[in-house]
């Protein structure tokens, strides 16, 4: 409460630099144990001017806390300085949004002085004040009052919780929130106590059987009253002298309690037990599966929450991030397509396209030294045409290498390495550096490259930056001869419209392989180039000057001047960066597809990167009937939007497109009838943060719910934490629909933590999503096997489960119902007191458990090959009212059966050998021994696979059954407890009667014979595609054929652009003013330096000349600036 | 993987045993029509074949059956008035048996609407007096513990208190002038382990003085050591008659073994045809709780008394079954043409 309070009253925070008595308010205490992964993590903290390791948990607003390289940020700090020049530093937000790119920060001029030094930091006593703690991970507002100036903060001076620090090697910030204060935690949501819907119904049909219970209870206490009036009272005589109980009505109020006591057992209170036990043994079935276990990081799948397990069988809706959980995360350089010519395919000896896969022979670098090893490439035709020198693919190649963002650095053993922005550049860059054009260095002026083993250095005349309107990027360069070039590289729909005339026919084939590449979900880029002569250059450089120099719409003056200059190029070609999908992401979407289950991506990324994803996963196809993209900036928008998808939807399919027949099917829907089934077609839906922020509110989110339903794929991007969880929450309440969520980043935990079930993918380093989930694997692909194996076989296993012990409850206490009314409704029992205390716990305990645990409709291999066996958990098919019903009245059946045929049969009869065998124990012991004869014999028929664990519970529970009965029954324990064991005798002589024996094989016939006649008709007359797959499996079984049942993702080519790059605005100005390049680093003994050092030839000695001149030149020029 | 074992450490790979991989060798019993038609078909002709036997040999049992509650009506009258308790009322049946009963005769008393199957009933007892181990032990027997003085009734208990206590006597009439008393046979009409193992008399010479410092059942007339005074195997709590009454029936209408026909001289082979009478010794009051109470001479076959349930139950659900098969087998023989068809 304390705590909720001080959360209300916080409308500023004032935070104080190393002084935790001045933030004292802002302590709080970790409460949840699942954090304590997270919260002992270790952070570097300055205390009491000493750095020292402190876990999470400790770290202190106002604290200063050091970072290192590949760090995660424990808190959001204000980041104070940097070992980058500038106090730049760079962070990955992967774990937050999803995008891939790097961010840069970079901290206050002021602060930034204050460096690594230790005792001024320790000094530093800022105070900031800024907003309370909030959910926006974009917006931040607040300023920093030091040494009596106020500096304005924003969102480029703060470093979120949930970042890694990249090619950075250290850096200093002050934390501003911590804990759950931060924008992280703020975005992931409540934890909720997550209960799975059969635990619901559960709990309901165990009301329900109270009721029931009740209501026996009640019909036993009137039968006793009426019958103490008329028969009891004249009975009385040989029972009692006192007058106690005279009263009929006081007799039936304490029947009536006497039978809740003995009927209790029909409100199963070992359900619960068992239902734990069996999720339990589920839970481990999914820690051991092999085929989940993800050997490259040594990763087990990890059921975290034991109760949820059926559940997985009842998926209708999941909801994927996609950084990270359908993508790799990784780039690779694919395909080209170079002067109309593609690259990248790989034709087997008959001239086919074949798949790459783990047989084909990669190209061999090994003539390049300094090639990359880890990049691979399968076309050995364009490293032939690099061998013969072809001049196109050269310019291509030399394009590659020097329109980027790239920084090159070199590691401790002396390699090159990139540090990219943007990992599509990085692909890019790297790919030429194997075909042997290498970009080595740069400066504010020049880029060097090595092509083909020769040093080339090109003075950077211009850089003409990328950003998301332009959608290009081109870079100006003279080369050592004096040619003046640009290079250019950007979406082919913009790039298209820029080239000289000439092109045309290159073009037309260009696309044809963008499209191409575009269809098989490739980001694709193309490429071009332009000669320029010296004065127009320069002209145009005068130009661009004087757009520079205006301070008047300075951006579009620019940007007209990008435009003067980027026209008439000559169209080189296209590259095709493969987002690198996880291992059998496809054939997972397309059987879950199969499922029947709809698979919504919500990514923080951007619209095109996401639809490439799309594409690449087959979610997207040129097939679709209609994509619609909505990205309206206003409500109004949205909902035009909207509304002109459902016309098309709704218009196409009914033909009515009259208002009235519209409301009409609006109501239907509100109604729940599945008007999905009445729209044909497939159809897509992209929406984009901003707009779903207006169709999630209360009067569109219908409209929008629907519409998105009945589209086949739904991809949400730019989408913060808190709109995923407000995605799913908004299918879990309106469409009562089961869903899982599924992700792997900080930016996922609020959609696991609301999702019915939370996945998170393990084994990378940030842990956030798997401590908020319930399960954890390594691969999205294992989704198929958790929901298609394990989730079907516990759903199914759990509701056989259920029915058979509702089934058995009842079947076991209603007759002692029926015997009330033979026994003047006096509470007797029919069956002996041991007997009762041991039938659930030890007489039929086993055999359910062991079905409940162990059994298989259709093995793995069936449940995978046909994901349509999945349905009827999502229909609740297989266990709900209806079935409890049946259920129910199976039991009652079996019940009657159990007492009225004994009955039938003892009613005044004489044993074989004249004695009297109608007494009450044998009575007793025949009716005990058919209802465990019974029900050993349904559950039998309930089995569906006999391991041997199944054969030893369920013989062993009937031997154990007799072995009990005839040790109660023996003289010596009677001896010794002569009142607790009366039935003394009665195994030996009842079940020596034929007579006995022919009661309990009757009342097993007539209470099975029933069950199996409805149960063959019903595979006969109406087999469920399970029980068809069992027929086929008992053919397999027999012929054993090689299965050749994988898939072929089919894949066509599109029309539409394939244009993604992750990329941000900023870089280019970053390079030409030289901020983000080290001094140190131009120092000849050390970075760049090292490697041209290295080298013998002449060129090198002068390129290292020029570095040096050029640079300081630049660094003048930055200082000017 | 590589790594951990190069550092020396166990894989993380689960094992790779059939049993936590679910995959058991396991039978996969399937519903064919095969086999659920043949198993109807046998079973069918099992239960027809059994319930005509059964019922066959329920008629072969001869059985004769009277109720005397309204023949010695001023006997039950007599003892609907429980200040009669000490009065003596007798009350001789005549009956005939039409046809000869062969082999072992037995003779029950038959009670109808007697619940000694009511909890309280049922529960008031204690075998450990009855064990003769410790005959002061009246736990449980409430409301029969003690008498108004405080003494301890021994056998104590509702069942104990309210034993049958008519005695019957069958003559045979061979000839209108000649009466024959049946020899009847009290052993052997208990089960072995009740009376040798349930029921003991407590360790003593003489069995009086080893109930000494006990009470009868209020409804008792004589004390348990006097129930059968001439054979000391049959008297205390080993009587045959009292053990068979302790043995508490599970319905309210049931039978109970009162005597066997000694088969010797004329009953060797049986009851013969003819005239015969009961000589009842009317004590036991019935018609105060609207009760009945009959005797019953039956023989028994290898199923036991005469009872037509289990033959009718047999024929029925034989007959059912295959009704059932029959129908099961049109159904799976008209789809499977239908697929036939479908196929061509």
């Amino acid at each position: 409460m304390f705590c909720g309070e001080k959360k209300l009253l916080e409308t500023e925070r004032r935070v104080k630099a190393n002084d935790r008595e001045f933030n004292e308010k802002f302590q709080y205490a970790f409460r949840h144990k699942s954090d304590n992964q997270v919260n002992n993590r270790l952070s570097e903290v300055l205390i009491n001017g000493r750095l020292q390791s402190e876990k999470w948990m400790n770290v202190k607003a106002g604290d200063i806390i050091k970072l290192e390289n590949n760090q995660f940020v424990a808190a959001d700090l204000l980041l104070l300085s940097s070992s980058e020049p500038h106090g730049l530093c760079y962070i990955e937000t992967a774990e937050l949004d999803g995008e891939t790119n790097l961010k840069v920060r970079h901290a206050l001029p002021v602060t930034s002085e204050l460096g690594a030094d230790i005792s001024s930091l320790a000094k530093f006593d800022g105070i900031v004040a800024c907003e309370p703690p909030n959910n926006k991970l974009d917006k931040f507002t607040g300023d920093l009052s030091w040494k009596d100036n106020k500096y304005p903060l924003n969102n480029e001076k703060i470093i979120l919780r949930g970042c890694v620090l990249r090619n950075t090697s250290w850096c200093f910030g002050m934390v501003i929130f911590a804990g759950p204060d931060t924008k992280l935690m703020q975005n992931s949501g409540k934890t909720t106590f997550k209960r799975t819907s059969i635990d619901r119904l559960m709990n309901t049909l165990v009301l329900w059987i109270f009721g029931f219970l009740v209501c026996m209870g009640v019909i036993l206490a009137i039968g006793n009253s009426i019958w103490k009036h008329q028969v009891g009272d004249y009975f009385r005589a040989f029972l009692f002298q006192d007058e106690v109980g005279k009263n009929p009505i006081f007799s039936g109020f304490l029947t009536f309690w006497s039978y809740i006591i003995i009927l209790n057992t029909v409100v199963p209170i070992s359900l619960y037990v068992s239902v734990e036990v069996i999720r339990l043994g589920h839970s481990h079935f999914i820690n051991w599966d092999r085929k989940m276990y993800y050997a490259k990081k040594e990763t087990l799948a990890e059921a975290r929450t034991t109760t949820l397990n059926e559940e997985l069988g009842q998926i209708e809706y999941i909801f994927s991030d996609k950084t990270g959980t359908l993508t790799q995360n990784i780039m690779t350089f694919n395909k080209c397509s170079i002067n109309g010519r593609t690259y990248g395919e790989v034709y087997d000896d008959l001239g086919r396209k074949t798949e790459i896969n783990e047989k084909t022979k990669p190209v061999d670098f090994s003539f390049n030294p300094q090639a990359d090893s880890k990049f691979q490439f399968y076309d050995h035709s364009l490293i032939e045409s690099i061998k013969l020198g072809d001049p196109k693919v050269y310019e291509f190649f030399r394009l590659l290498a020097l329109c980027h963002t790239v920084m090159p650095e070199e590691n401790n053993e002396g390699k090159l390495i990139y540090q990219v922005q943007s990992p599509d550049e990085g692909a890019l860059v790297t790919a030429a550096r194997n075909f042997g054009f290498i970009f080595k260095s740069r400066t504010p002026e020049t880029i060097t490259v090595e092509e083909m083993g020769k040093i080339v250095t090109y003075q950077l005349l211009a850089f003409l930056d990328f950003n998301n309107i332009r959608k290009r990027m081109s870079v100006i360069v003279r080369n050592p001869e004096g040619q003046i070039k640009l290079y250019c590289k950007g979406a082919d729909t913009i790039l298209f419209e820029k080239l000289h005339s000439s092109n045309e026919e290159l073009m037309t084939v260009t696309s044809d392989h963008l499209s191409e590449f575009g269809g098989e979900g490739l980001r694709t880029l193309a490429i071009a180039y332009r000669n320029l002569n010296e004065e127009y250059f320069k002209e145009w450089f005068k130009l661009l000057e004087e757009a520079n120099r205006v301070f008047d719409k300075r951006d579009e003056r620019v940007a007209a001047a990008y435009e003067e200059i980027e026209r008439d190029m000559m169209l080189l070609g296209a590259t095709a960066i493969e987002d690198k999908l996880q291992d059998g992401v496809i054939e997972t979407i397309t059987n879950l597809s199969l499922a029947n289950i709809k698979i919504w991506v919500l990514t923080g990324d951007k619209q095109e990167t996401a639809m490439n994803i799309g594409y690449s996963c087959n979610m997207l196809t040129d097939d679709m009937n209609e994509v619609f993209i909505l990205s309206g900036h206003t409500a109004a928008e949205v909902w035009e939007e909207l509304k002109k998808a459902k016309e098309i939807l709704f218009g196409r399919s009914t033909g009515f497109t009259n208002g009235y027949a519209f409301c009409e099917k609006l109501q239907e829907l509100k109604l729940g009838s599945t008007i999905e089934e009445t729209v044909t077609g497939d159809y897509a839906l992209i929406i984009n943060g901003h707009s779903l922020g207006y169709a999630l509110e209360a009067n569109l989110q219908n409209e929008f719910l629907e519409i998105a339903c009945i589209c086949k794929t739904v991809i949400c991007c730019r989408v913060t934490p808190l709109q995923k969880a407000q995605v799913v929450e908004l299918v879990k309440k309106h469409r009562k629909a089961v869903t899982l969520a599924i992700g792997d980043g900080a930016n996922d935990i609020s959609m696991i933590k609301s999702a019915h079930i939370g996945v998170g993918i393990s084994g990378q380093e940030g842990m956030q999503a798997v401590l908020a989930s319930d399960y954890s694997f390594a691969q999205f692909r294992y989704l198929q096997r958790l929901l298609l194996v394990h989730g079907r076989w516990s759903y199914f296993r759990m509701c056989k489960f259920l029915c058979y012990f509702f089934y058995k409850n009842f079947a076991f206490t209603l007759v002692h119902f029926w015997f009330g009314f033979f026994c003047g409704f006096s509470a007797q029992t029919v069956y002996d007191q041991w007997f009762i205390t041991l039938f659930n716990i030890v007489y039929t305990s086993l055999p359910v458990l062991a079905m409940g645990i162990f059994d298989q409709d259709v093995n793995e291999q069936n449940s995978m090959d046909y994901p349509n066996l999945y349905g009827p958990g999502q229909l609740n098919l297989l266990f709900n009212k209806r079935k409890f019903f049946i259920c129910i009245a199976h039991g009652v059946y079996t019940s009657f059966a159990l007492f009225f045929i004994p009955y039938g049969a003892f009613y005044n009869v004489a044993g074989e050998d004249g004695k009297h065998i109608a007494d009450y124990q044998s009575f007793a012991v025949t009716i005990a021994t058919s209802l465990v004869i019974v029900v050993s014999v349904q559950i039998a028929l309930d089995t569906s696979y006999w391991t041997v664990i199944n054969h030893v519970f369920i013989w062993g529970s009937i031997a154990v059954y007799f072995s009990i009965l005839f040790t109660m029954h023996s003289d010596g324990i009677f001896d010794i407890f002569p009142n607790q064991f009366p039935f003394v005798g009665n195994a030996r002589h009842s079940l020596s009667q034929k007579n006995i024996w022919l009661v309990i094989l009757l009342t097993t016939v007539v209470s099975v014979m029933p069950v199996i006649t409805f149960r063959f008709l019903k595979v006969v007359l109406y087999p469920t595609l399970s029980d068809q797959v069992r027929q086929l499996q008992k053919a397999q079984d027999k012929a054993r054929p090689l299965r050749g049942h994988k898939r072929q993702p089919r894949r066509t080519s599109s029309r539409r652009s394939g244009y993604a790059f992750a990329h941000q605005e900023g870089y280019g100005e970053l390079i030409t003013s030289g901020k983000n390049m080290r001094v140190k680093n131009l120092h000849p003994t050390s970075g760049l330096g090292k490697t041209m050092y290295n080298s013998t030839s002449w060129i090198e000695n002068l390129c290292k000349k020029t570095t040096d001149t050029v640079n300081s030149f630049s660094l003048d020029r930055t200082v000017k600036l | 993987m590589k790594s951990r074992k190069s550092r020396g450490l166990p894989s993380k790979m689960p094992d790779n045993t059939a049993f936590k991989q679910q995959q058991l060798p396991a039978w996969r019993p399937h519903l064919t029509p095969r086999t659920v038609l043949s198993g109807f078909f046998t079973t069918g002709a099992f239960f027809l074949g059994m319930g005509i036997l059964l019922i066959l040999s329920a008629k072969s049992i001869k059985e004769i059956e009277i109720t005397y509650t309204d023949i010695c009506s001023n006997c039950s009258k007599l003892r609907e008035n429980a200040s009669n308790f000490y009065k003596e009322c007798n009350c001789s049946i005549h009956f005939i048996i039409p046809e000869k009963m062969p082999g072992n005769v037995y003779m029950y008393y038959k009670l109808h609407n007697f619940y000694q199957n009511y909890h309280q009933y049922i529960m008031s007892r204690n075998n450990r007096q009855l064990l003769g181990e410790d005959i002061t032990n009246v736990e449980n027997c409430a409301p029969f513990q003690r008498t108004s003085n405080g003494i301890p009734i021994v056998p104590c208990g509702a069942i104990a208190n309210s034993m049958f206590n008519d005695t019957i006597l069958l003559s045979y009439y061979p000839n209108s002038s000649t009466r024959i008393n049946v020899p009847l046979l009290s052993s052997d009409i208990t089960w072995w382990t009740d009376k040798h193992v349930k029921f003991q008399n407590p360790k003593s010479s003489n069995l009086s003085s080893a109930f000494a410092g006990t009470a009868k059942p209020p409804y008792w007339r004589k004390p348990i050591y006097q129930l059968d005074q001439e054979n000391p195997e049959n008297n205390g709590f080993l009587n045959s008659d009292f053990i068979v009454w302790m043995r508490a029936a599970a319905l309210p209408t049931f039978k109970k073994l009162y005597r066997r026909i000694h088969r010797i001289q004329q009953f060797a082979d049986g009851l013969p045809a003819g005239n015969y009478s009961f000589d009842i010794a009317y004590n036991f009051p019935v018609t105060v709780f609207k009760g009945e109470k009959g005797i019953v001479l039956s023989t028994v076959t290898w199923s036991g008394g005469k009872n037509f349930f289990l033959g009718i139950a047999y024929t029925v659900t034989g007959a059912m079954t295959w009704l059932a098969a029959f129908s099961m087998m049109a159904v799976h023989l008209k789809l499977k043409k239908k697929q036939e068809s479908l196929q061509h």
